[in-house]
């Protein structure tokens, strides 16, 4: 294919190494990147039994030996991992004849890569702040986080453009920054739903029967149990919802409230009608997606709510608490339902409301997954990534820099 | 020829005996026509740039304050480190001949600037952690003696002041016993030996 422009990718974490939700970020934007043209390098952390260099998807990954150098502590150990991605990354874009033309760097794990990087070879720097200390510990409490709040603040001053994946998260960054406003740019995470593609046509009835009766409805709950994910409102919400329709609660995730909240269902006398089913592997999770009458986000706190998304992408209708991305993920009574945050009552009435009516659960469903395909769809968020790599390279072409590098 | 000292300390911030050691060898190599740009650290004491005796000295301060140690103030100062020698590199139609790194603090920036500008680097040992910190082998340790191998092995010549170091660096190392030059600050043609090394690398380095 031929490539109008190149990207070299910073990461901490790409497929397999998971972590948490940059790996499956980073892996999704390149691929789609790769799709539309543009030529991808990924420079990224080693995992056992993985290639130092191998070709995922037309994506060139490229993994750095990260554990070499003895660390105190894991801030040190990021910045040492950095020390060794940017001298393999340096030799990388002198072996390409210095041919890349913007570098990308995901979150404060890679940033002092990125900041060097930018400046050796004189390239516009594009940063992606996936989270921030600041929001994660809810302040800025210790020295340890403080320096990460201000390798933070560094990063998004020396790249060109911030981007954000919520209208939540660009106003969270700027805030916590003191960034201008023309920096920032909100590009949406997506969701790949033709994972789901393959359970369209499938018989469900013989699964579905592990979780639930064949009368009663499946009201679906995915994530980490604990406080901010708002597990206990959905559970204060089921003799409410159980009032109005016959239908088993079924909850997937692990988490230090687990205990509480069995305790909490036992104490209703509702153990036969919660299922704690603990954590299961995607095939399992694509397949409850698939056969939910409601997958509910209750969430007292989300910088983006993928699980939404990918409710979404299953054509299973979605309640979402009014918050953070939650909130712009979702169109009231188009899209899915919105309920009130921390309110089991409000909660309670969105999820009836889908369940009372098959025909209203239908059309939201229908709505859903139009917007998933419109807005979250990977090819999309390529193509307008990819334009903002152009339009910077636009403005770095009138710089000193692109006349002296 | 044109050469880019790097060194935590210069006059007038004085840590050890360091500062006063390269100021000295700096004003020599400028009498001698060498181009002297020295970048180092500054922590709000100084003026950013001085070029008096001829040397060009560029100070820079790290823009995260706040630390829980010296490694990660080292680790993020040298990025900034990297900025300045690469502006100095792109500022003089990209023709600079050598650095000179003393100590272990910016052996990250020289090793990042060799391998994406082709500098080469002569790293100038003047104490180790070994010898530092009477064996001591934590982490916070066996981190930093990692940055000084990873100059050993990167750098093209290494210089040292005694026959003891060199064979130091030897035993602790296993580097080669030809890669490490000995110039005694004593003696009477210190600038003469330094050059001597200096143009042994840049002539190593243009020579492919």
């Amino acid at each position: 294919m031929n490539h109008d422009l190149s990207v070299m990718m910073f990461s901490w974490e790409f497929p397999p190494r998971i972590i948490g939700g940059i790996s499956p970020h980073v892996y999704y934007l390149s691929r789609s990147l790769a799709r539309n043209g543009v030529k991808v390098y990924v420079v990224t952390c080693d995992f056992p039994g993985a290639p130092q260099h191998e070709v995922v998807d037309d994506v060139e990954v490229y993994r750095v030996d990260s554990y070499k150098n003895p660390s105190p502590d894991f801030a040190t150990w990021v910045y040492l991992m950095n020390m060794n991605m940017q001298k393999e990354a340096a030799a990388l874009v002198k072996s390409l004849d210095n041919k890349v033309d913007v570098f990308h760097a995901h979150d404060w794990l890679v940033a002092t890569a990125g900041i060097g990087l930018k400046h050796v070879f004189r390239r516009p720097l594009f940063a992606t702040m996936h989270s921030t200390e600041i929001g994660r510990r809810n302040g800025i409490n210790s020295d340890y986080e403080r320096m990460i709040h201000e390798t933070e603040a560094w990063l998004t001053y020396e790249a060109w453009k911030v981007i954000c994946c919520s209208d939540y998260m660009v106003s969270h960054v700027q805030w916590a920054f003191g960034l201008p406003e023309d920096k920032l740019i909100m590009v949406p995470n997506g969701v790949n739903n033709e994972v789901y593609a393959k359970y369209e046509n499938e018989d469900l009835s013989q699964f579905r029967r592990r979780f639930a009766l064949p009368e009663e409805k499946i009201v679906l709950f995915v994530g980490r149990l604990v406080y901010e994910k708002g597990v206990h409102v959905l559970v204060n919400a089921a003799p409410k919802i159980l009032e109005k329709a016959n239908a088993k609660l079924v909850i997937v995730g692990n988490g230090y409230m687990k205990d509480q909240l069995s305790a909490l269902v036992k104490s209703m006398g509702l153990s036969h009608k919660v299922m704690f089913t603990g954590f299961v592997d995607d095939e399992t999770l694509r397949r409850l997606q698939r056969c939910a009458d409601v997958s509910v986000v209750p969430s007292l706190f989300e910088p983006f709510g993928i699980v939404a998304l990918e409710a979404m992408a299953a054509k299973s209708p979605v309640v979402v608490s009014d918050t953070g991305g939650l909130s712009e993920i979702v169109e009231h009574d188009v899209s899915g339902v919105k309920a009130y945050v921390s309110n089991p009552d409000s909660l309670a009435w969105a999820i009836t409301r889908i369940l009372a009516d098959s025909g209203y659960a239908n059309w939201v469903r229908a709505n859903a997954y139009k917007r998933i395909q419109e807005k979250y769809d990977w090819d999309k968020i390529a193509q307008y990534t990819k334009a903002i790599y152009k339009n910077v390279l636009g403005e770095y072409s009138k710089s000193f820099w692109a006349r002296t590098s | 020829m044109r050469v880019i000292i790097l060194s935590w300390e210069y006059p007038p911030r004085m840590v050890g005996q360091l500062a006063e050691y390269v100021r000295n060898l700096a004003g020599q190599l400028v009498k001698e026509d060498v181009e002297t740009y020295v970048v180092t650290y500054h922590d709000y004491l100084t003026g950013g740039h001085d070029d008096s005796d001829g040397v060009k000295t560029i100070r820079v301060t790290n823009p995260v304050r706040t630390h829980i140690g010296v490694l990660t103030w080292v680790l993020t100062l040298n990025q900034e480190i990297e900025r300045t020698a690469a502006n100095i590199y792109y500022g003089s139609a990209k023709q600079v001949d050598l650095m000179d790194t003393y100590d272990w603090h910016f052996i990250p920036a020289a090793v990042t600037l060799k391998k994406s500008l082709g500098i080469p680097f002569v790293y100038s040992v003047e104490s180790l952690e070994e010898h530092r910190s009477h064996g001591a082998n934590s982490p916070f340790n066996m981190a930093i003696k990692s940055i000084e191998w990873l100059g050993m092995y990167e750098a093209s010549k290494l210089l040292v002041k005694s026959e003891w170091m060199k064979n130091e660096i030897y035993k602790i190392f296993k580097v080669p016993l030809e890669k490490v030059k000995v110039v005694s600050s004593e003696s009477p043609h210190l600038i003469k030996d330094v050059l001597g090394v200096y143009k042994s690398v840049a002539e190593g380095a243009a020579s492919g």
